[in-house]
């Protein structure tokens, strides 16, 4: 019995691929299991290629997995677009359309043997039996709840519910779909069996969400009553979250004429004292940088999500990318700090949303939550979050004598100063972009825009002794190291796991913040380490170079980058450490030889 | 609230110490007169107003005044305002600014405000020039006109203000200008009166920079009264009409006003509040949302 599975499935768009893999996802969640999905689409409104991959284990899932177990594919010329984000090896069983008329012994594969190749008459089967080729889908189900023993019972009771409205015909076709499916697997078993085993937690509460629905869920539970935006793929479902929701805790949403109209009203919004936020992609940040740059030095808090894609320009714009790091640490004009935090997975979301609301708040700074195209559209089953675990920060406000000679950038010993808001009685003030006095008067004068520079970058020293976001795992005293934040620290999380299987002595360090950057936290981290990788998912080491900026890095730390919709299997660090491994004998070995 | 009568604040109430930094004779000056008068007149209490601006001379209008000032960045006063009032509706919201900053650089925002009507006053200080720049080109600029960026004169037509924004379909309209500063205070008190988005363009002279027939005395010549005319402000297509003549007559006063004001965003954003409030999940449980049984 296997404790894990990684699906692939690709297909042209009205295929019902992804729909497959949401139900897959969701059959395998009333099972118990532990799942994620990611999609992948070409930029194609309707039609074009679309494909997802589900991972299905029985314990908890860091990443969507490397290599597929599973290859489907209903068509090759859809299939192979994806190149690397659906990997075929020596151990995957690949399934496809026999109506291609493609031998089995002729995929067009290369470089590859896969375990079993199998052809099914998969529309045959569906038009057969539905009446419909738009059943295809429904028999992959069934093929796979028959070779894999993932939900037999659960997905038609799934297909059953969301099908329940449009009639028992429809639902009886799917059954039939499904069954036919099912019948073909096992009159065909697989040459090696790859049932998964039964999960532990068969039965327990499991809840299904992706990393944009989480952050807007996030940002209402961290008391967020503005989001004003702009639609950009993949960050847009955040603003619809907040379009079906945040009216219910009587906040508002604008659908702004644009990226710098969205964000303008979040800073309004902020300004008149609501918690705030606005959501993007790369072109999006672009624009909205020039706000940022206001928002930091009226000292607004506000929260910006921007979701990366490739890029420049209009780039990859339906693939993930981590090439936004710089723009986000460095966006606006100016000399000034803007934190910049990263979540790694759809459930560490949810507290890194919460905690950019706080930084906001708490600084009274823009903040910007760097996530990423597979962290906010693909889907993790989680156990339920204890939320009352989390703390709420609510900006400071002028009380009593404060508001007798209000100064709304009084210098404090923290460099915070209480914030007013309209409405306030005593607390006005002129909130601008012109440097200003204490008062908020405009002022041009050099030693005091040194001094308010002073307090608007000191005022965050503290954020960097915060050492509950980073998180190092491994041997603490380990020589070899790795660095990685995003979505590609769960593949390296998952290369740290198999890597300390192989017996090799290795640690990772993972920063949810990554800007400012944490000299001291990573010196404590570098102390042991003679070679390491600084892994991102970027064409210019942006993480290497932004840690090189403020960091004495050892000599044997490299980066290891590449560009978006290339992502690294757990396999790939586990080869390059190994490397480091060997470099670091020879070196060893070269100290030995007797010196001239 | 705290006020009901008129007597309660005086225009001093809302004059703050911070000293203009405009040239001397600006017309702004006679503006931020004509705001403070029209603030007593309906006696908000300063702490309840909200007034923001973009980048130019007329900008630095805010901070002239005891209200909450938000002197933000070229051409976005009015996403800020807007987004102020969304989470406060209570707040009486102003946004000024200069021709540039409504109509070039943030030329794209007006339109949209407008059809959400929410109940913001605009004023545009309007001088067809660059002022804090030193003399550029505007959108307000007559065709041919010479400037340090424009010394063979310009290419390009003026915009028009008033006829955009009656285009656009504000519910109220109106224009005023330094040669009648009474005037100019009652329509910037009926502007911020009307509920819902409102428009006050202000022929304000650029001592500096702006020529000799906009200054006072050229602006006088061209001036007439709407109501002097005898124009009906809820007839909106005569109104257009006489928006026409922008840039050759002034016409001073209220251009339209909309005798059946529609509801504004903040009445229809209170109503869907109050709709859909019990619908509320706690929001200790809001990932309930995410349960899939």
């Amino acid at each position: 019995m296997r404790k894990d599975l990684v699906f692939g499935m690709a297909g042209s768009g009205g295929d019902g691929i992804v729909s497959a893999g949401d139900s897959l996802l969701q059959a395998a969640a009333a099972e118990g299991y532990h799942g994620v999905m990611t999609k992948s689409f070409g930029s194609q409104i309707r039609g074009g290629e679309s494909s997802c991959r589900v991972r299905i284990s029985t314990t908890p899932i860091l990443n969507p997995g490397g290599n597929l177990d599973v290859a489907v594919a209903l068509n090759w010329e859809d299939f192979l677009k994806f190149g690397a984000e659906l990997p075929v090896s020596g151990n995957t069983v690949v399934i496809y359309e026999a109506a291609t008329g493609i031998p089995e012994n002729q995929i067009p594969l290369v470089g590859v043997t896969p375990l079993q190749v199998i052809a099914v008459p998969i529309a045959a089967m569906a038009k057969e039996t539905a009446g419909t080729e738009r059943a295809k889908n429904t028999v992959v189900l069934g093929l796979i709840a028959g070779w894999f023993g993932i939900g037999a019972v659960a997905v038609m009771k799934g297909i059953r519910k969301k099908l329940a409205k449009k009639g028992e015909e429809l639902v009886n076709a799917n059954q039939r779909a499904f069954d036919a499916g099912r019948a073909f697997a096992m009159e065909h078993p697989l040459k090696t069996s790859m049932n998964v085993a039964v999960s532990d937690t068969k039965g327990a509460v499991k809840l299904i969400t992706d990393g944009n629905d989480m952050c807007a869920a996030a940002a209402i539970f961290a008391g967020c009553q503005f989001f004003g935006g702009y639609p950009i793929t993949p960050s847009t479902e955040i603003m619809q979250f907040f379009t079906d929701h945040v009216w219910k805790y009587g906040g508002a949403v604008l659908q702004a004429e644009d990226e710098i109209a969205g964000i303008g009203a979040a800073v309004g919004a902020s300004f008149a004292g609501k918690k705030s936020m606005t959501a993007t992609s790369g072109p999006g940040l672009s624009l909205k940088s020039e706000m940022m740059g206001l928002a930091s030095i009226a000292e607004l808090p506000l929260v910006i999500v921007d979701v990366q894609r490739g890029g420049p320009s209009t780039g990859l714009p339906t693939k993930t990318e981590q090439s936004d790091l710089f723009a986000a640490a460095f966006s606006a004009h100016g000399d000034v700090i803007r934190p910049v935090l990263a979540p790694t997975s759809v459930a560490d979301t949810f507290r890194i949303t919460i905690e950019a609301f706080n930084i906001a708040e708490y600084y009274q700074t823009p903040v910007i939550v760097l996530s990423d195209q597979e962290i906010a559209s693909r889907k993790e089953t989680l156990d339920p979050i204890d939320t009352t675990q989390f703390k709420i920060i609510n900006r400071v406000q002028p009380v009593g004598a404060d508001l007798l000679d209000y100064k709304r950038f009084k210098q404090t010993e923290n460099h915070i100063s209480p914030i007013s808001h309209p409405g306030m009685l005593g607390g006005t003030y002129l909130a601008s972009g012109i440097e200003h006095v204490e008062s908020g008067a405009p002022t041009n004068s050099g030693s005091v825009h040194q001094r308010m520079n002073d307090k608007r970058t000191k005022k965050f020293d503290p954020l960097k002794d915060r050492k509950d976001l980073f998180e190092v795992t491994g041997n603490p005293h380990a020589p070899i190291a790795m660095v990685a934040w995003g979505s590609v620290a769960g593949v390296c999380r998952e290369a740290l796991d198999m890597a300390l299987a192989e017996g090799l002595n290795v640690k990772l360090l993972v920063p949810y913040l990554l800007y400012p950057v944490a000299e001291g936290v990573y010196n404590d981290f570098f102390a042991s380490v003679q070679k390491g990788l600084i892994i991102d998912q970027t064409h210019l080491a942006q993480t290497f170079k932004l840690l090189r900026m403020h960091v004495d890095l050892p000599k044997g730390v490299k980066p290891l980058a590449r560009s978006g919709a290339n992502p690294f299997l757990p396999s790939d660090i586990v080869a390059a450490l190994h490397n480091l491994l060997s470099e670091l004998q020879r070196s060893h070995e070269g100290n030995l030889q007797p010196q001239e | 609230m705290s006020a009901t009568g008129t007597c309660e604040y005086q225009p001093k109430d809302y004059k703050s110490d911070l000293k203009p930094i405009w040239c001397p004779g600006c017309g702004d000056f006679s503006v931020v007169q004509g705001i403070y008068r029209a603030l007593a007149a309906i006696g908000r209490p300063p702490h309840e107003i909200a007034f923001v601006s973009g980048i130019g001379c007329s900008s630095r209008i805010p901070g002239y005044t005891t209200a909450y000032g938000f002197n933000s960045v070229h051409g976005r006063a009015l996403p800020i305002a807007q987004g102020i009032k969304l989470a406060n509706p209570d707040l009486l919201v102003l946004a000024a600014g200069g021709d540039g900053d409504g109509f070039s650089i943030g030329g794209g925002h007006i339109a949209h405000l407008i059809r959400r009507n929410m109940d913001i006053t605009y004023i545009v200080m309007d001088n067809q020039i660059y002022g804090l720049t030193k003399g550029q080109l505007s959108p307000t600029s007559q065709k041919g006109r010479t400037t340090c960026t424009s010394r063979y004169g310009s290419l390009e037509e003026p915009v028009n203000p008033l006829l955009y924004v009656l285009a656009y379909g504000a519910g109220f309209v109106a224009q005023a200008s330094p040669t009648d500063l009474v005037g100019m205070a009652a329509v910037i008190e009926e502007a911020i009166r009307y509920p819902g988005f409102a428009f006050v363009n202000i022929q304000s002279p650029c001592v500096t920079y702006g020529e000799e027939e906009h200054q006072i005395k050229g602006l006088k010549a061209i001036s007439e009264s709407l109501a002097g005319l005898g124009h009906n402000p809820a007839d909106r297509l005569a109104a257009m009409d006489l928006a026409q003549h922008y840039g050759h007559k002034m016409h001073l006063g209220v251009f339209y006003r909309n005798p059946e004001p529609p509801p504004t965003y903040g009445d229809l954003v209170k109503e869907r509040q109050t709709l859909l409030s019990k619908d509320a999940l706690p929001k200790e449980r809001i990932l309930d949302l995410f349960i899939k049984k």
